[in-house]
C-alpha cells in the first residue's frame, strides 16, 4: 500500500481555491480562486530530491467574479481562464526568459465572449489546436485556436438540459466529453462536413456530474458526481462507449477526479492511478488495471481497482475542489489539490 | 425582480418563547465570524443543537411578507438535525407552488455559512411533499458552485440581506 505524504503547502488566496493546474511543459503550477486572481508558483527539485515551491506571479486577472477553472495549452506557454463573469480570459507572457519560469507580466491576450452565465470549465484539446468551455446557460462551445490568440467558434452544443459542469478532451482524438447538472455526460466530434456534434449520452450519474478525467491512453472515461460514486466507461467500439464499473467512492459530493498513469509496481494491464476528491475532504487513490482475458467473460468486463491510499482531511475541515496529477515525467506520483481554505496543496503517493 | 406574489395571504404564528439557556454564551462564540485563530478549531469543539441552529435561522424575513421564518412556520426546531458535523435542516414552503423557496433557502444556507464554524458540513431541504419542484430546489440549495454564483449576483446578494436584515436577533422582539 501507499502513503499519502505533504510535499508543500502554498497559502495565499482569500477565498476559495476552486482548480489547480499543472503546466505540461514547464515547471510552473497555477491555481485560480473566488478571489479572481491566479496564482503561479515555480517548482524545483532540491539536491536531496524533495520539491521545493515559490510563488512566482499572481495575475489579477480583471474577471469580475470568480475564476472557476484554468487550463493550460499543450506547449505550456498560453493560460486559459474561465471565470463566473461569463467570459474566457486568454494568458500569456512576453519574452519567456529560460530561467524566469512564470514569473514577471502574464498578458490578457484576449478575452472570449459568448457565454451568457457562469463559465465553469475550459479545456485545450491534446494539439492544443481547440479550446471548449462550458457555462451555466446549457452549452458546450468549441473554439479552433488561430495564431495569435485569434479564437474561432466552431459550435455551439446544446445538448445538455441543465448546467454544463465540465468538459475534457480525450488525451490524443479529437473526442469531446462534457458532464452536467442534468446527470449526463456527452461525447462530441466533428463531423468534417457538418459541424460539431453529439455521438453518445452517457447515463447513470443520479446526480450531477462535476468532473471528468480520461485515462491516460483513452480507452476509458472516469466521472465524478454528487451522487458519491465514480463511474468508469469503457469505449466498447469506436463511437460506442459503455458503463463499466461504478464506486462509491466518497461520503459527500466528489468534487474531482483526475487520471494519471502513476506508479503501479507491475506495469501489465496497468491503467494507471485515479485519484478523487471532495466535500468529504479525503483524497482517494485507486490503482486500476485490465480484466483479466478470461474465455467466456465478455470484452465489457470492467477493470479491477483497488484503493491504494487514502488522506482524510487533505485541507481540514474544508471541502477539496480539485485533485490534479502532475503531467509531467518523472512526477507521476505527485498530486496538487485546492481547498474551500483558498490553500493549493501538494502530495506524494509513496510506497510504504 | 418577481412581482407574483406567490402566497399572498400566509397564515402568522406567534413565536415561541425564546430559550433563556446557554444563548448568552453562545451568541458571543457564534455572533462573531470565525475567530481569528481558529487553527485548533477541532481542539476547541463548541457546542451547536438543534435549538441553537434554529435561533440562527429562526428571525430571517420571508422574501415577500414582513414576517419571519419562525413566524410563518417555515423553519422548526425539530426539522434541524445534527450528527457530528453534519447539520440538516429542513424548511416547510408556505405553498407548494412557491417561487420563492430556492431564494429562502438561499438565505438559511447564506445565514448558516456566516454562523457557523467552517467545520459544519449544512445539507438543506424543502420538507418531503410540501412543494411540487422539490427535487430541484433541493438539488440547487444543494450545489455549491450555484449557491457561490448566486451570491455574486449583487441584485439576488441584495435581497438576501434584506431577508437576513435582522437575523440576529435569534426570536426576540425587535429594538425599539
Amino acid at each position: 500500500m501507499y502513503q499519502v505524504t505533504a510535499v508543500a503547502e502554498l497559502p495565499g488566496h482569500d477565498d476559495r481555491a476552486w482548480a489547480a493546474a499543472w503546466n505540461p511543459s514547464r515547471p510552473i503550477l497555477s491555481s485560480c480562486s473566488a478571489d479572481k486572481s491566479v496564482r503561479l508558483y515555480s517548482y524545483s527539485s532540491t539536491s536531496d530530491g524533495t520539491l521545493k515551491f515559490n510563488h512566482v506571479s499572481t495575475i489579477p486577472t480583471g474577471h469580475t467574479k470568480t475564476v472557476r477553472s484554468i487550463a493550460w495549452s499543450p506547449s505550456g506557454k498560453t493560460l486559459a481562464t474561465g471565470s463566473f463573469d461569463s467570459n474566457i480570459g486568454i494568458w500569456e507572457q512576453e519574452d519567456i526568459g529560460e530561467d524566469e519560469l512564470g514569473a514577471g507580466e502574464w498578458e490578457c491576450m484576449t478575452i472570449l465572449e459568448g457565454h451568457e452565465t457562469e463559465c465553469k470549465s475550459v479545456a485545450y484539446s491534446s494539439t492544443g489546436t481547440l479550446l471548449a468551455s462550458c457555462s451555466r446557460d446549457k452549452t458546450v462551445w468549441v473554439w479552433e485556436v488561430h495564431p495569435d490568440a485569434d479564437f474561432e467558434c466552431l459550435g455551439v452544443l446544446m445538448e445538455h438540459t441543465q448546467d454544463v459542469k465540465c468538459v475534457a478532451w480525450h488525451p490524443s482524438e479529437e473526442i469531446l466529453a462534457s458532464g452536467s447538472y442534468d446527470d449526463t455526460i456527452k461525447l462530441y466530434v466533428d463531423d468534417p462536413t457538418e459541424d460539431w456534434y453529439c455521438f453518445a449520452t452517457l447515463t447513470g450519474h443520479a446526480s450531477t456530474v462535476w468532473s471528468l478525467a480520461w485515462s491516460p491512453k483513452g480507452s476509458y472515461l472516469a466521472s465524478a458526481s454528487d451522487d458519491k460514486k465514480v463511474r468508469i466507461w469503457k469505449r466498447a467500439d469506436n463511437y460506442r462507449w459503455e458503463s463499466v464499473l461504478a464506486i462509491s467512492a466518497h461520503d459527500r459530493t466528489i468534487y474531482s477526479v483526475s487520471w494519471s498513469v502513476g506508479r503501479p509496481k507491475s506495469g501489465d494491464g496497468s491503467l494507471g492511478w485515479l485519484a478523487t476528491a471532495g466535500g468529504d475532504g479525503s483524497v482517494k487513490v485507486w490503482e486500476l488495471t485490465e480484466p483479466a482475458e478470461v474465455e467466456g467473460i465478455s470484452k465489457n468486463a470492467p477493470p479491477e481497482h483497488r484503493l491504494i491510499a487514502t488522506l482524510p482531511s487533505a485541507h481540514g475541515v474544508h471541502d477539496v475542489n480539485t485533485v490534479s496529477w502532475c503531467p509531467r515525467g518523472g512526477m507521476e506520483d505527485v498530486l496538487a489539490t485546492t481547498g474551500d481554505d483558498g490553500v493549493t496543496r501538494i502530495w506524494k503517493i509513496v510506497p510504504e | 425582480m418577481p412581482t407574483e406574489v406567490f402566497n399572498p395571504n400566509p397564515v402568522v404564528f406567534s413565536p415561541a418563547k425564546t430559550l433563556g439557556r446557554k444563548s448568552e454564551l453562545l451568541a458571543h462564540s457564534l455572533w462573531i465570524d470565525e475567530p481569528t485563530s481558529s487553527d485548533d478549531e477541532t481542539d476547541n469543539v463548541e457546542l451547536i443543537d438543534q435549538d441553537e441552529v434554529f435561533d440562527l435561522i429562526r428571525s430571517i424575513y420571508d422574501p415577500e411578507h414582513p414576517n419571519s421564518l419562525e413566524e410563518l412556520r417555515v423553519v422548526s426546531a425539530p426539522q434541524v438535525s445534527i450528527d457530528q458535523n453534519r447539520i440538516t435542516v429542513e424548511f416547510t414552503p408556505t405553498v407548494p407552488h412557491c417561487g420563492m423557496s430556492t431564494l429562502i433557502g438561499l438565505c438559511i444556507r447564506v445565514r448558516l455559512l456566516r454562523s457557523l464554524p467552517n467545520r459544519f458540513k449544512v445539507d438543506l431541504f424543502v420538507k418531503p411533499g410540501s412543494h411540487q419542484s422539490e427535487h430541484a430546489v433541493n438539488k440547487q440549495l444543494n450545489d455549491k458552485e450555484r449557491v457561490a454564483a448566486a451570491l455574486e449576483n449583487p441584485v439576488l446578494l441584495d435581497t438576501v440581506e434584506q431577508c437576513l436584515r435582522d437575523a440576529g436577533r435569534r426570536g426576540q422582539p425587535v429594538e425599539a
